[in-house]
């Protein structure tokens, strides 16, 4: 016979473990209808769906998403080396002067630029570079989403930085290295596998953000273009409008796109515990 | 810390060479603000405070009121944390006491992934499966079992509406606020526990007892949720029913802020002060966010600092 006090115990575990799987099973359940749902989208439309034109609304062919997939290339390849590089100074400014003031005001705002929502964002680079260029494009979205990725990228390099073991700084200074020196030939290439896991980090963050390109990449669909100053397409963008419109074929191109995004984003993912796995210092 | 002690001359240039590029975060949030603030001067100036009292979209009259959108904003950030804090804290404790081994670094990965996950994908999967779930075996129980309560009172037609939209902002935002709560949990120096367990404590009553002590650190980080769940804005589109009219009922289609914006700012142009409304209505959501962060991370560290020592 259990007293109180045991069975309370057991109630507790099963609510506790309950409650828990309830809050596990949204991502498998996401994970499996997006696939089941995306691939049979992609299975019907062939390569074709990686090379052609998104359909017409009324049209019976799936078509593909050709525009939306350069758009992504193209607004990543801009907005990374921005985040990065700007990131990363930030990043040696606080993990190598952590009590200046200027590296306490740099991580509270940090803090509060994530917390800026993204729509904002989109507006501000519509105000500040949609307009005074009087054109959607793909700049405009890759400033957008380069602001947004900063925040987060300074995050994961002032983490990494920071996890560098003081002996190794201490051990530079010791044989004469300028503070310069410390930095890129020894806490950079210690440090190095962390840092790689923030690019690839802020890459998926890159390209899956939606909300930033609402305002700012425009939403050009009827060809492919990599041109910086001309408007373009993101899939996160094309799932977006295609998922609230009423037409069915749009919304099969928008399961198989989001197909796509979250194979993609798994596969960045896997890669970032691939190199975290291999680091044991 | 090496170096920071004496800020010597070579010190001096390497902080110097830094400077130009670290400070582009504080450049970013400076115009970021300042771009915020004076677009939407007009509309305070124009319309005052009477911007907030009603609930109005009508450009082509140019008459407007932000008083649905500001409080659907308000409603479904805190049923998402509602959702967020029935799920985080059992994921957190189990993360932390029940599960070991390769299990532990299984399920913290999944934790990992659900926060990384682009909020489009949460996006589509809410408002074609989650929206349909949730009005079929929670609103409409809810609604035939206690529509004298006003939040239940209206019957849900199509299921698009703050509440579901809450509900899926919230299990977006279940991966941050966990990992906050873990973090702060796991941080309690073990000395707490093992009082615990000397004393004859079971683990009920020891979770029961740490959480008490990681107490602020919880609400700080359900804060933080909240101040994420503000600025959704894809999820938010897809699943709050994108209608203007305010109701008491939670069943009913509303607005958010991020969601009038999403829908209407690509064509404000074209009117003369909707532009500007829609400015001064994310600088309430900005500032809103802003602050809310700001207490939430310090109010972590200052409980770290006095509880973890």
């Amino acid at each position: 016979m259990y007293s109180w006090r045991k069975l309370r115990e057991k109630l507790f575990t099963c609510l506790i473990i309950a409650l828990s799987v309830l809050a596990i099973a949204p991502v498998l359940h996401i994970i499996l209808t997006v696939f089941a749902n995306g691939f049979a989208v992609i299975a019907k439309a062939g390569t074709s769906f990686f090379t052609d034109l998104p359909p017409t609304p009324l049209s019976k062919e799936v078509g593909g998403i050709a525009p939306s997939i350069a758009g992504t290339l193209l607004m990543t390849a801009i907005s990374l080396p921005i985040a990065v590089t700007l990131g990363l100074f930030a990043a040696i400014l606080t993990a190598e002067l952590p009590s200046n003031p200027l590296s306490l005001a740099v991580d509270a705002i940090a803090k509060s630029l994530a917390s800026i929502p993204t729509i904002a964002v989109s507006m501000i680079v519509y105000t500040l570079v949609v307009v005074p260029m009087k054109s959607f494009s793909a700049l405009a979205g890759a400033v957008a989403l380069a602001v947004i990725a900063l925040p987060y990228t300074y995050t994961y390099f002032s983490t990494a930085l920071r996890s560098v073991p003081s002996v190794y700084r201490e051990a530079a200074f010791a044989i004469a290295m300028s503070r310069w020196g410390a930095v890129v030939r020894v806490l950079i290439p210690v440090a190095r596998k962390a840092l790689t896991t923030g690019v690839l980090m802020t890459v998926a963050r890159v390209m899956g953000e939606t909300a930033a390109l609402l305002f700012t990449a425009g939403r050009f669909r009827t060809g492919v273009s990599f041109s910086p100053t001309a408007p373009a397409d993101a899939i996160p963008l094309l799932i977006f409008d295609y998922i609230l419109s009423p037409y069915a074929v749009w919304h099969q191109v928008a399961w198989g796109a989001t197909a796509l995004l979250l194979l993609a984003y798994l596969m960045v993912f896997l890669a970032t515990k691939l190199i975290v796995k291999e680091v044991r210092l | 810390m090496v170096g920071t002690i004496v800020f010597s001359k070579r010190d001096k240039l390497f902080f110097l060479s830094l400077l130009p590029l670290s400070i582009s975060l504080l450049a970013v949030l400076v115009v970021s603000v300042t771009t915020i603030a004076l677009h939407s001067l007009d509309a305070f100036q124009h319309f005052g405070l009477a911007l907030f009292a009603s609930s109005i979209w009508n450009p082509e009259r140019e008459v407007y009121g932000l008083l649905a959108p500001v409080i659907g904003s308000l409603t479904t950030s805190a049923i998402a944390l509602l959702t967020a804090l029935i799920l985080s804290i059992p994921l957190a404790i189990t993360i932390a006491e029940y599960l070991q081994g390769a299990l532990k670094s299984v399920v913290s990965s999944i934790v990992e992934l659900m926060g990384g996950m682009p909020t489009i994908v949460y996006a589509v999967w809410a408002s074609q499966y989650l929206v349909p779930f949730l009005k079929q075996f929670a609103m409409e129980p809810l609604h035939s079992a206690l529509p004298f309560i006003p939040l239940f009172s209206c019957k849900p037609v199509t299921g698009f509406s703050v509440f579901a939209a809450g509900v899926a902002i919230g299990i977006s935002i279940v991966p941050y606020v966990t990992t906050l709560i873990l973090e702060a949990y796991q941080s309690i120096p073990v000395m707490y526990r093992e009082a615990c367990y000397g004393i004859g404590a079971t683990r009920y009553e020891s979770i029961k007892i740490l959480l008490s002590l990681a107490r602020p650190a919880i609400i700080a980080a359900l804060v933080l949720g909240f101040a994420r769940a503000l600025g959704e804005t894809t999820i938010a589109v897809t699943t709050v029913g994108n209608s203007m009219y305010l109701s008491s009922c939670l069943f009913a289609p509303g607005y958010t802020v991020s969601a009038l914006i999403a829908s209407q700012f690509a064509n404000a142009y074209l009117y003369q002060y909707a532009e500007t409304v829609l400015y001064s209505s994310i600088l309430v959501v900005v500032l809103i966010a802003i602050a809310l962060s700001f207490y939430g991370s310090t109010t972590i560290v200052r409980w770290r600092l006095r509880v973890v020592v």
